[in-house]
C-alpha cells in the first residue's frame, strides 16, 4: 500500500489568502465575520457572512468571463497549491495526475445572476456561458485544463462534507496506485441574496451579535445560534510519497486515514454513531489509536445539534482522553464555508502540525454544561507537540467525513 | 458614442481587455480570445446594439470587422423592421 503526503497548499478564506495569513489570523482570534457587502443584505433577517477578498489575476493570467466565481476561488487557491508544491509533471505524469473537488452549490453565485435577469429584470436570454459556469464540476474542469491533469476529474457534493470527501477520496485514488498525484480539495460561493435567504430560512444560521457582528458564530457556547456562512476555495497537492521522494518535494505532513459514514437516520439532524464510527475508521486506516491524537479541527458549527452530538461522539471514540485532547472549531472566525469547509480546515490541520500550534475557538464566554471539553477558548495555543491531527466534517444528508494528518 | 466607442467599451467590460491595446486594426487572435469569449461577446454585442447576429462563426478578425458588421447588421435589421 502506498503512502501519500501533503506537498502543497493553497487558501482563499475570509480569514486570509494563502496559508500563513490564514493561520497568522486564526492564531490571532481575527474573524472574517462582517455585515455583507451586497446591497441585497436589506432585505435578508441576517445581514452577516464570512466573505472573501482576491483577484484571480493575482494568481493566474486568464479571464474570468466564462468563470463562476466557484472556479475563479478553485483556480486562486489551486495556482498557490500547485506553485507551492514546486511540482512540474512530464506527460507521463500528468496522465497519473488528477483532480478531487468538492462543492455543495456548485454555481450558486451565476445561478443567482441569471435568475435575476429572467424573473426580475424580465430579460428574454441569458448568456450562453451559463451553464458552463453554473454545472457544479466546472471548477475541477478548469484545474484539469488549466494544468494538463488527465487522470479522473471529479466533483463531490456531499454538503458541508464535500471537500473533505474529495480529499478522503483522492488520498484513497493513490493509496490505492489509481494515481500518483491529486490536486484535491474544495470551493463554495453562496454570499448572494437566493442561497443567503434559503439557509437563512432553514434555521441554521447565527443571529448578528447585538454588539460586534464579527462575534457571531459562537461554537460550543450556551449562547450558540448557529454557523455564519463564508465562502472560499481550499487546494492541497497530494502525492505518492515515493513520487514527492523521488523529485524531492518539501513534504507537510502524510494524509494517512480517512473515515467516510453515513447516518442513514435524517436528512439534516446528526447521529453520534455515525460520527463515531467515521472517526473509528480513519483512526484504523491511519494505524493510530486514540492516545495518538493532538488535536482536533472540529466540524462545530455552532448549531444546538452538531455541538453536543460532536461532542458526545469524540467522549465515545476517546474516552478519558478526549478531556485532554485540544478541540478548536476555527469555523467561529472563518465561517462555514459549506462545500470547502472540509478543505480549509485541512489546511488548518496540516499548518497545526507545522506549526505546533492550535487555533482558538473563539466567542467561546459561556460554556454549554453539555459541551465539557477542552475547546481552546478564545486564545491560540503554541510550543505544542502537535504529531496526529483529526478533522471533522459532518453533513446534511448524513454523510460523514474524517481525516487524519501525521507528522512526517 | 460611435460604434466604436461603444464595441471598445464591451472589450473593455465583458472580456476584461486594455483599452490600450484597441485600435481598428487590432486582431482578436492578439487578445487571446477563446470561442467561448467570442460567443459571449457576440451575445454581448446583441444586447449593446438591439440586433440578431445571424451565425456564430461569423468572421471577424478585426475590431474593425466588428465595427462594419454591427454598422451592416443595424442598418439592414433597422430597415427591415
Amino acid at each position: 500500500m502506498r503512502r501519500v503526503v501533503v506537498t502543497g497548499l493553497g487558501v482563499i478564506s475570509p480569514s486570509g489568502n494563502g496559508p500563513a495569513e490564514l493561520f497568522d489570523n486564526l492564531m490571532a482570534g481575527k474573524s472574517g465575520v462582517c455585515r455583507i457587502s451586497g446591497s441585497y443584505a436589506e432585505k435578508l433577517s441576517i445581514k452577516i457572512a464570512a466573505e472573501v477578498h482576491f483577484k484571480l489575476s493575482d494568481y493566474v493570467s486568464r479571464k474570468t468571463t466564462a468563470l463562476d466565481r466557484t472556479s475563479q476561488m478553485a483556480l486562486a487557491a489551486a495556482a498557490q497549491a500547485w506553485a507551492d508544491s514546486g511540482i512540474a509533471l512530464d506527460d507521463a505524469g500528468k496522465v497519473r495526475a488528477g483532480v478531487y473537488l468538492g462543492t455543495g452549490m456548485g454555481g450558486a453565485q451565476s445561478l443567482d445572476e441569471v435568475t435575476t435577469q429572467l424573473y426580475k429584470e424580465d430579460k428574454s436570454r441569458v448568456s450562453p456561458l451559463s451553464i458552463v459556469k453554473i454545472m457544479s464540476n466546472a471548477p475541477a474542469a478548469h484545474i484539469s485544463i488549466g494544468y494538463g491533469l488527465m487522470g479522473p476529474c471529479l466533483t463531490y457534493t456531499t454538503a458541508c462534507s464535500s471537500s473533505s470527501v474529495a480529499i478522503g477520496e483522492a488520498f484513497r485514488q493513490i493509496k490505492y496506485g489509481l494515481c500518483d498525484v491529486a490536486v484535491a480539495g474544495g470551493t463554495e460561493s453562496i454570499v448572494n441574496y437566493v442561497s443567503m435567504k434559503c439557509w437563512e430560512s432553514l434555521g441554521v444560521v447565527a443571529l448578528e451579535d447585538p454588539v460586534d457582528a464579527s462575534t457571531s458564530c459562537k461554537p460550543f457556547s450556551k449562547n450558540r445560534t448557529g454557523f455564519v456562512l463564508g465562502e472560499g476555495a481550499a487546494v492541497v497537492v497530494l502525492e505518492d510519497l515515493e513520487t514527492a521522494r523521488k523529485r524531492g518535494a518539501k513534504i507537510y505532513c502524510e494524509l494517512s486515514g480517512y473515515g467516510s459514514t453515513a447516518d442513514a437516520y435524517h436528512i439534516t439532524g446528526p447521529t453520534i454513531d455515525g460520527q463515531e464510527r467515521a472517526m473509528k475508521l480513519a483512526l484504523d486506516e491511519a494505524g493510530i489509536n486514540a492516545d495518538s491524537v493532538d488535536y482536533i479541527n472540529a466540524h462545530g458549527t455552532a448549531t444546538a445539534a452538531n455541538d453536543v452530538v460532536e461532542t458526545k461522539a469524540i467522549k465515545k471514540v476517546f474516552g478519558d482522553r478526549a478531556y485532554r485532547i485540544p478541540v478548536s472549531s476555527t469555523k467561529s472566525m472563518h465561517g462555514h464555508l459549506i462545500g470547502a469547509a472540509g478543505a480549509v480546515e485541512f489546511v488548518i490541520s496540516v499548518l497545526a502540525i507545522r506549526n505546533k500550534a492550535v487555533p482558538p475557538t473563539t466567542n467561546l464566554s459561556i460554556p454549554d454544561p453539555e459541551c465539557d471539553l477542552d475547546y481552546v477558548p478564545n486564545a491560540g495555543r503554541t510550543g505544542l507537540d502537535i504529531r496526529s491531527v483529526m478533522s471533522n466534517s459532518f453533513a446534511f444528508g448524513g454523510t460523514n467525513a474524517v481525516l487524519i494528518v501525521r507528522e512526517f | 458614442m460611435t460604434t466604436l466607442e461603444r464595441i471598445e467599451k464591451l472589450f473593455v467590460d465583458k472580456l476584461e481587455l486594455n483599452r490600450d491595446l484597441l485600435t481598428p486594426q487590432s486582431t482578436l487572435e492578439s487578445f487571446g480570445i477563446d470561442s467561448l469569449d467570442k460567443i459571449e461577446f457576440l451575445f454581448a454585442l446583441e444586447d449593446e446594439f438591439k440586433i440578431k447576429i445571424p451565425e456564430r462563426d461569423v468572421k471577424i478578425d478585426t475590431v474593425q470587422d466588428v465595427v462594419d458588421m454591427v454598422d451592416r447588421l443595424v442598418a439592414e435589421q433597422s430597415a427591415a423592421g
